[in-house]
């Protein structure tokens, strides 16, 4: 079954000196959120970006397939934290993506935990999806 | 220009069924721990936010940048745009669960401007939206719709 999930932006002015707003989601899980040129390309102030966006939804992601992929071995996690970071270069795009995942898992060492976290990089939708990147970097370890 | 570097982080307990984590925008702070559940992605999104509604507030603010820009650039800088992103995941068969569609549309106010040269901005930013790229590049279907609105 498809799933769709919506979100809204409105934008007043010029790029350098207007600014948008991310109205609603479809969820209504947050918004609205200010994004805004120099907050997109310099220091953050508070304002989100397209390319946070795109780490909290890859971060997310990963998280739920790792997750899958413990539980399915016969290792459910008892918890992990996932960091995301997007680089993102001007006139190129979006040129490395690294995740970090550590966590405590029980019965699992360090090269299984690895091997999950690997299939989870490679496999989740939002990967999938961003498979484009020139340079995705993983780091997993038990916490 | 100098590189731009954003972070996020996900907190995940438990299996994936039952298990629940949160997501929150570690550079900005913006959003903070903000619930996520499988069966709130897949099913009613019972207000929590997804994977793929964070994907369509991306694509729908790096978008409205990239009409912004080209409309600017055609001699027609925009007074006001407003837009709405789609995102579909689906289950392809043999591929497991792929983000297959985004859809944009778009109405703007733009002094000056008649819908061709909206029409022409609009395509030049689907070409130059970096996220549209990678979308189109990994199998989605992109697909882009803009309209001028009139003035009252």
């Amino acid at each position: 079954m498809a799933t769709d999930r919506t979100a809204t932006v409105t934008w007043t002015g010029t790029l350098l000196e207007g600014g948008g707003t991310i109205d609603s989601v479809g969820s209504g899980a947050f918004g609205p959120l200010d994004v805004t040129w120099t907050s997109r390309a310099e220091e953050p102030s508070g304002r989100t970006s397209p390319e946070e966006l795109i780490a909290a939804a890859w971060a997310s992601c990963f998280s739920m397939a790792l997750s899958h992929g413990l539980a399915g071995a016969g290792n459910p996690p008892t918890s992990f934290s996932t960091t995301v970071t997007v680089t993102f270069q001007p006139g190129e795009g979006i040129i490395r993506g690294h995740i970090a995942v550590s966590g405590t898992v029980p019965g699992l060492d360090e090269a299984g935990f690895r091997e999950h976290a690997e299939e989870a990089r490679v496999g989740c939708p939002v990967s999938k999806a961003l498979a484009g990147i020139p340079e995705v970097t993983l780091v997993a370890s038990l916490a | 220009m100098p590189r731009i570097v954003r972070k996020a982080e996900a907190t995940w307990e438990g299996s994936v069924s039952r298990g629940a984590g949160t997501v929150t925008a570690a550079s900005s702070r913006a959003f903070d721990a903000l619930p996520v559940t499988l069966a709130s992605r897949i099913g009613d999104p019972d207000q929590k936010t997804s994977p793929e509604e964070l994907l369509a507030a991306a694509h729908a603010g790096c978008f409205v940048i990239s009409l912004g820009s080209e409309l600017h650039r055609g001699g027609h800088p925009p007074e006001r745009m407003e837009l709405t992103c789609t995102i579909t995941m689906d289950e392809v068969e043999g591929q497991g669960h792929q983000i297959v569609a985004s859809s944009i549309t778009a109405t703007a106010h733009v002094p000056g401007a008649d819908d061709a040269d909206l029409q022409a901005a609009l395509a030049a930013a689907d070409a130059g939206c970096s996220f549209s790229s990678l979308l189109k590049r990994a199998g989605a279907d992109v697909s882009v719709s803009a309209t001028l609105e009139r003035e009252d």
